[in-house]
This record gives C-alpha cells, sequence and structure tokens, in this order.
C-alpha cells in the first residue's frame, strides 16, 4: 500500500506529459526489457531512466533512490533465488547449496528488470494526478466512465483501510485468551475473523459510495469535462524521444554482443 | 419496513420524518433517492413521483438532475480523493460548460462554510468537513430535493454545529424541497428548541405507519408520550411535556417544579455514592506520566490516573483529541511512548461493535475467549436475557440491529469479568431506550466492584452517570474533576468539544453538589411517562 499518487503533484516537466502516453509508454518499455536476459542491458536502461526521472520530475536523487528501496528488497529476493536454483556452470558448492555463473547472470539480469520496472512505477505514480489519470484513461484511452470513477472511488477507501485494519486487529485482540507466555492464541481464527470484517465492512461501505455517485449523475449523458487532459505535440515528441531511445539502447546492445534474449535461460 | 405512506412536499417545502429506531425512517429516504428498489432488495408498492418526470420505476442515475442527498456515514458521502473533483463531477455528469463549473464548484463550497477545503485532499478531512465537502456536492447541481439522512449523526458537538449552519446556509440560497430524517432531535434542534427543526413533520410509528404529518411543534405535542415511551431522542420541551404531562416551555418555567422534585435534597450524613470513602480503596488500574501516539507525534502526553472499585470515570474531547489513543493504551494494545499503565488487564468494547465481532451466532461471539468454567459460571442463557439478547442467540451478529450490537459487544466484553471496564463512545448512535439501556449496564458494572471508564460525546450520558470527568485537549490531561465544576468552566466545555444541553444548564445553575447533579439527570432518565 506503500505504492500512491502523489498527493499534490508538484509541476514538472513529466508531471505535464499526458498520464495515458506515460502509463503507455511505461507498458511498453517492460514489456520490451521481459525478452532481454542480460545483466548489462537493463543495467544501461534503468541508468538512463533513472537520470531521466530525476531531471524530468524534478525529483531529488536521494529520495529518487530511498522510494526504490523496496524495489531493491525485491530485486535482491529475485537474485538470490536464481543464483541458487538455477543449474548450469557449478562456481561454488557446499552440501545443498551451489551457485551456478548462468545463476549470477540470469539473476543479475531480472533484478536488473524488477529494478526497471519499479523505477518507471515511482516515476509515473510520483508524476501523474489520479483525477487526471481517470479522465485521460476516459478521454484518451475510451475508459467507461464508470469504470474510471470506481477506480478512483476505490484508491480513496484503499487509503482508509490500514487504519481499519490495525482497529479490528485491536477490537478482536481484547477478548483474546492468552498463553502461557502472555502472548494471544488463536491466531489463524483470529486472522480470518479480522479478513471478514474488514470485507463486510469495506463491502458495505462499497455500496454505499456506489450509490452516493449514481446520485451524482455519474454514467448520464452527454457529459462535459471540466479539465481535459492535453494531448499535445510534447507528448508525441515525448513518446518518440523514449521510444528511440530505447531501441537505440537496445540495438547498441545487440551491435556489441552484450543482448541475450530468453535464449539465455536454457 | 414501511406501510400506507402517503406524503406530498411541495417545492421548496422543509419536512422533518421521525420515528424510533427501525420504523424505517431511512427506508423512506431509500425509496426516494431510488436505492429501493433499484440496488437493495426490497418489494415495492404504490407509487413515487418527483418531479414531472421522476417515477418509482427511475433509476438512481435518472432521478440524479433533481435529487441532492446526504447521508449518514461521511467516509461514503465523498468519493473522489480531491474535494474540488468531488464537486465538480456532479456538473461535469449534468454537462454543465467547462467554463462555469470552477465557478460553481467555489460558490457551493461557500454556501456550505467549506470554501478553505477547495484544494484538499479528501483523506485528511476531519468527518464535520467531509460532511460539508459532501453537502456542497449534493446543492452544487441545485436540485430541487435535498434528502438528509442523520447528517450529523456520526460528528461531536463542533462538527454538529458546522453541519447544522451549512445546512441552513444551503437551503436558504438553493430553495430546495427538503426531506430531513433525524434521531437526535435533541441534540439537532439545540438551544432553538423545536422552533430550530423544519417547519412540517412526519412521525412514524414502531410499526412503520405514519402516526402524525402536520406543523412540527403540533406532530410533537399531540405524540409526546408515545415517541417517549417508544424510545426517541425528543427535543428538551417535549421530552419534558411526555414525562409531566405538561404542556410548555423550559425558558417559561413550566417544568421547573418537576425539574426541582429531582434534585435529590443534600443530606450531610450522604449516602456512600458521595464522595468521601472512594479513595480509600486500593486502585484497579494506574497509569503515571503516561505519553501515548506515534513516535513522531505524541498524540497526548503526561497522562496521571487512577481508577478504583465502583468508580464510573467518563473522558471528554473533540474528535481527534487522542481519546481513542488513551484507551487503547490504557488496554495494553499500544504501547505507552513513555510511562506506564500498571492493573489487571482490562477489557476494552470499541465505538464500532462489529470490529470486535468473532464468532459466527451471537450466543458463540458471547461466550468467545472463555474457558469452560468460565461459560459455566457465567449461564449463557440467563446472561443472553440480561441483554434482551434472546431471541437472538442464534442469529449473526452482524445481522442485528445498532442498539442490539451495542449490547452484545458490551454483554460479550463484561463476560470476562475483568476488573476495569473500558469503552469508546458506549451509547453512540443508538436511541433513548437503549442508550438507557447501556447506561444501566455500565452502572451495575461498577456497582458490582469494578471499575468503569468510558470516552464519550454525550454529555447528557455522562451527566448521569460519571462520578468524575476527565477533558483530554491539546496533548495533555486538561482537567480532572467532577462534571458540574466543568459544567461551570465554558473555556473547558470549548477544550472539549462539547456543547451542555438547555438541561444541564438547568440543573447546573441549581445543584450544590456533583452527586445532586448526577442524580436529578439520572431521574429525568428513569422518568416514565405521565398517564
Amino acid at each position: 500500500m506503500n505504492a500512491a499518487f502523489a498527493r499534490t503533484v508538484s509541476d514538472s516537466p513529466l508531471a505535464r506529459r499526458n498520464p495515458s502516453v506515460k502509463l503507455l509508454l511505461m507498458l511498453v518499455v517492460s514489456v520490451a526489457v521481459m525478452f532481454v536476459l542480460d545483466p548489462v542491458t537493463p543495467s544501461v536502461l534503468f541508468l538512463v531512466a533513472f537520470a531521466a526521472t530525476a531531471i524530468g520530475a524534478r525529483m531529488p536523487v536521494a529520495s529518487l533512490a530511498r522510494s526504490l528501496a523496496p524495489f531493491l528488497l525485491f530485486a535482491f529476493s529475485v537474485f538470490v533465488v536464481n543464483v541458487l536454483t538455477r543449474p548450469g556452470e557449478v562456481l561454488w558448492q557446499a552440501g545443498m547449496l551451489r551457485v551456478t555463473s548462468e545463476g549470477i547472470l540470469v539473476g543479475l539480469a531480472l533484478a536488473g528488470r524488477t529494478m526497471l520496472t519499479g523505477l518507471l512505477a515511482v516515476a509515473f505514480l510520483s508524476s501523474t494526478d489520479g483525477v487526471a489519470l481517470v479522465n485521460s484513461l476516459h478521454q484518451q484511452a475510451r475508459l467507461n466512465v464508470r469504470v474510471a470513477y470506481a477506480i478512483l472511488a476505490g484508491y480513496r477507501m484503499l487509503q482508509d483501510l490500514g487504519t481499519e485494519w490495525t482497529t479490528i486487529r485491536q477490537a478482536q485482540l481484547v477478548r483474546c485468551p492468552l498463553g502461557r507466555t502472555g502472548r494471544p492464541t488463536a491466531r489463524l481464527r483470529r486472522l480470518l475473523a479480522s479478513v471478514f470484517a474488514l470485507l463486510v465492512g469495506s463491502i458495505r461501505r462499497g455500496e454505499r459510495v456506489a450509490h452516493t455517485l449514481e446520485l451524482r449523475g455519474l454514467g448520464r449523458t452527454p457529459r462535459t469535462v471540466w479539465q481535459p487532459v492535453p494531448l499535445g505535440r510534447a507528448d508525441v515528441w515525448f513518446a518518440i524521444v523514449v521510444l528511440v531511445t530505447l531501441a537505440a539502447i537496445l540495438a547498441a546492445a545487440g551491435a556489441s554482443g552484450v543482448l541475450r534474449g530468453p535464449g539465455a535461460l536454457f | 419496513m414501511l406501510r400506507g405512506v402517503d406524503l406530498v412536499v411541495g417545492a421548496g417545502e422543509r419536512v422533518l420524518v421521525f420515528g424510533p429506531s427501525g420504523s424505517g425512517k431511512s427506508t423512506l429516504l431509500q425509496v426516494l433517492s431510488g436505492s429501493i428498489p433499484h440496488s437493495v432488495n426490497a418489494t415495492l408498492d404504490g407509487t413515487v413521483r418527483i418531479g414531472d418526470s421522476v417515477t418509482e420505476a427511475s433509476p438512481v442515475v435518472d432521478r440524479s438532475p433533481i435529487i441532492g442527498a446526504v447521508g449518514q456515514d461521511p467516509s461514503a458521502g465523498v468519493c473522489l480523493p480531491q474535494v474540488d473533483a468531488e464537486l465538480a463531477l456532479v456538473l461535469e455528469n449534468a454537462a454543465v460548460p467547462p467554463a462555469e463549473i470552477h465557478g460553481r464548484v467555489l460558490t457551493a463550497l461557500r454556501t456550505a462554510g467549506a470554501t478553505a477545503l477547495a484544494g484538499c485532499a479528501t483523506a485528511e478531512l476531519s468527518g464535520g468537513e467531509l460532511q460539508r465537502v459532501a453537502l456542497a456536492a449534493a446543492v452544487v447541481a441545485h436540485p430541487a430535493v435535498l434528502l438528509l439522512d442523520e447528517p450529523t449523526s456520526m460528528l461531536d458537538a463542533r462538527g454538529v454545529h458546522a453541519v447544522r449552519q451549512a445546512v441552513d446556509a444551503a437551503v436558504r440560497e438553493t430553495r430546495p424541497a427538503v426531506v430531513l430524517v433525524e434521531h437526535r432531535l435533541d441534540e439537532f434542534a439545540g438551544d432553538a428548541g423545536v422552533s430550530g427543526l423544519p417547519e412540517r413533520a412526519v412521525a412514524i410509528g414502531d410499526d412503520g405507519t405514519v402516526l402524525m404529518d402536520g406543523p412540527t411543534a403540533d406532530v410533537l405535542s399531540a405524540n409526546a408520550a408515545t415517541l417517549h415511551a417508544l424510545g426517541c431522542w425528543l427535543p428538551l420541551d417535549t421530552e419534558l411535556q411526555a414525562v409531566t404531562g405538561l404542556a410548555g416551555r423550559l425558558a417559561d418555567g413550566t417544568f421547573d417544579a418537576f425539574l426541582e422534585s429531582c434534585i435529590p435534597v443534600r443530606t450531610d450524613d450522604g449516602p456512600a455514592t458521595e464522595d468521601a470513602a472512594r479513595p480509600l480503596a486500593a486502585p484497579l488500574l494506574t497509569a503515571s506520566a503516561l505519553s501515548v501516539g506515534h513516535r513522531s507525534s505524541p498524540v497526548v502526553g503526561n497522562v496521571d490516573l487512577a481508577m478504583h472499585a465502583g468508580e464510573i470515570v467518563a473522558v471528554l474531547g473533540a474528535n481527534g483529541a487522542g481519546k481513542s489513543t488513551v484507551l487503547r493504551t490504557l488496554a495494553g494494545l499500544l504501547r505507552p511512548l513513555a510511562g506506564r499503565v500498571d492493573g489487571e488487564r482490562p477489557g476494552l468494547v470499541f465505538q464500532n461493535p462489529e470490529h470486535q465481532f468473532i464468532a459466527g451466532t451471537v450466543e458463540r461471539e458471547l461466550v468467545h475467549g472463555l474457558d469452560a468454567r468460565d461459560v459455566q459460571r457465567l449461564e449463557v442463557a440467563r446472561t443472553l436475557a440480561r441483554h434482551r439478547l434472546s431471541p437472538l442467540a442464534h442469529r449473526h451478529p452482524h445481522q442485528l440491529s445498532g442498539g442490539e450490537k451495542r449490547r452484545l459487544s458490551l454483554a460479550a466484553m463484561l463476560a470476562h469479568g475483568r476488573s476495569v471496564l473500558l469503552a469508546d463512545e458506549p451509547t453512540f448512535g443508538l436511541d433513548r431506550r437503549d442508550t438507557a439501556a447501556v447506561a444501566d449496564v455500565l452502572r451495575e458494572t461498577a456497582a458490582g466492584g469494578r471499575a468503569v471508564l468510558f470516552a464519550s460525546h454525550d454529555l447528557r450520558v455522562v451527566a448521569a452517570l460519571a462520578d468524575r470527568v476527565i477533558v483530554i485537549a491539546d496533548g495533555g490531561v486538561l482537567y480532572d474533576g467532577d462534571l458540574l465544576t466543568a459544567l461551570r468552566r465554558p473555556d473547558l466545555l470549548e477544550a472539549a468539544g462539547v456543547h451542555p444541553s438547555r438541561l444541564l444548564r438547568w440543573f447546573a445553575g441549581r445543584c450544590e453538589t456533583a452527586w445532586q447533579l448526577r442524580e436529578a439527570v439520572a431521574a429525568v432518565d428513569r422518568a416514565r411517562v405521565s398517564s
């Protein structure tokens, strides 16, 4: 639940780009790197994207690095799993544990891909206003307006979910018998009861929110848009620059023999 | 739910709908807004006409041009992450030209006293602020009909006041027909009494039929006894009329004789309840130099308090002052930032009973967490009967009414026999009958040698129950003493976010001791309809 739209998006070149275009480019880059399985290419892409985000979103390098911390943890675990499980040329072995050179290479590649995807997500969320995204998806991607606003309402409910969960857990702990060590017992049963209480509460609130949205006239036609999200020449140039850079890096990696595709897995 | 209801509301007319819990007040609004029969599974006979185009067959969306609505739950009345987008959505859906939207959003926010909130993220707003935004969104498109379903029921005194003013201003400026459903008529009417309510009233009985429809003062006066017996909250003058049989107003002295008779004579040999003996008993729970909250921002610091057997203590404080955090820390659910809590493990009843429910039936809920010996001691059938839960023994706790859920959550906590009972807003949202039932349970718990500490916004319950009040404000304990003294200090009341009713002010001016005040308020609570 840490990934959240910035409360107030500060102005920056990246923040002024069309949200649907940004979302689309993020998807294109993420899909493209899915077919890259060498450690160098994702690293280069990551460094270029990092610099572009720091400049384009006007984010201080330190805070950008900090927001990548959760992805670093995930990337590290991906790396470790690959190093220890992938068959290949054994570099080191101790009992059940062994390290292969293929494992290291593929692990680094997947870890680099994870970091790149994480970086793109951070860049997107910190430079995109939630309402503008939904409006843009509705205008430019022809997303149904009811679906679009259901997403926003769901996002708002998500903001309160953490507090609600804590309250339920505490409320159910009060009558919980304590074991000999003074620690609560019957954990699984209480966990299920908490999930149930959270679900019941969320479903009821969801129904009320849906009713409110209907009474606000959501779904009526024709409708107007207060602040249309512009899609302009700058967005086209932005897309061209991103795609050309991606293609250039991939081409250079291919020409220098660094690039490896899914074949690296076998 | 509702039966044989005929209601015609003219343009710009304001109507109050009230009646006991479960009478179908809210159901009527659901029929008007279309959630019945379109979203809620219920059968509807008869016809509905709103304006020229809306009938009972019109789906909710088709009613939106004519109807604006504000409900009870602030968190469900505002759906989007930003305030201005919330209001703009209504106008966008109504195909208002984009150039006009900004101005109309600001006008509606100003009407609702929420101008300062225009650029805010909705997640950061308080309940009272959310309700004002919801109100602004309800009137921004100038609907012909405004439906209000207990819009202040979840707010503290400050929030009630702000939202009431906003409703008055919005109605004045946009002139819709208003249908208001309200159960805390005593609070909603405020100091203005009956004249603070809409001019026309429809009273609904517990069988879902219309008791009477007419000018508000006449409806209240003619049905005072019936509504009081059904457990409704009534404006003070109506309540006193019900129990004395006299028609009049507090201000003109009609009820002075009755109220005087409620104040017990002060005796020097003193009943055991007068404060002298209590401090000698060893405390059951003590907090010393306690600081609670989150590490980055302590909510309340330097709390010192002791609770003794037989004592009832009330905690007062505005929304967000940290009452719930103090209670959870005392209960051992949150670790203190500093200081310590000593004593046996206390019980805690949360504000929303549903948060506590674990089991699939009322009966199993009652014995949750108890071992076989405790269950035997509890005598389940008798306990259920004592809390008026016997017929519900095999129902799912989530299916009960608000009052039943509250009684169950209290009974289930008390079953653990802990020496200290903590309760967060234990009478929140209840009608007068269930409030009295909860008050009786707390009183008996203390009389049985336990200690009770409860947080509340409802000064009347506090007055009828508490030996002592603690006011939490500005990050600390501002006051720890009797209520009578507190009532004479406007600065304390302001800090606590409470507003004493005319009844309490009347008694505060005439009682000499805190004990007299408590007994007098309890006597009014106990008073039954005079025939």
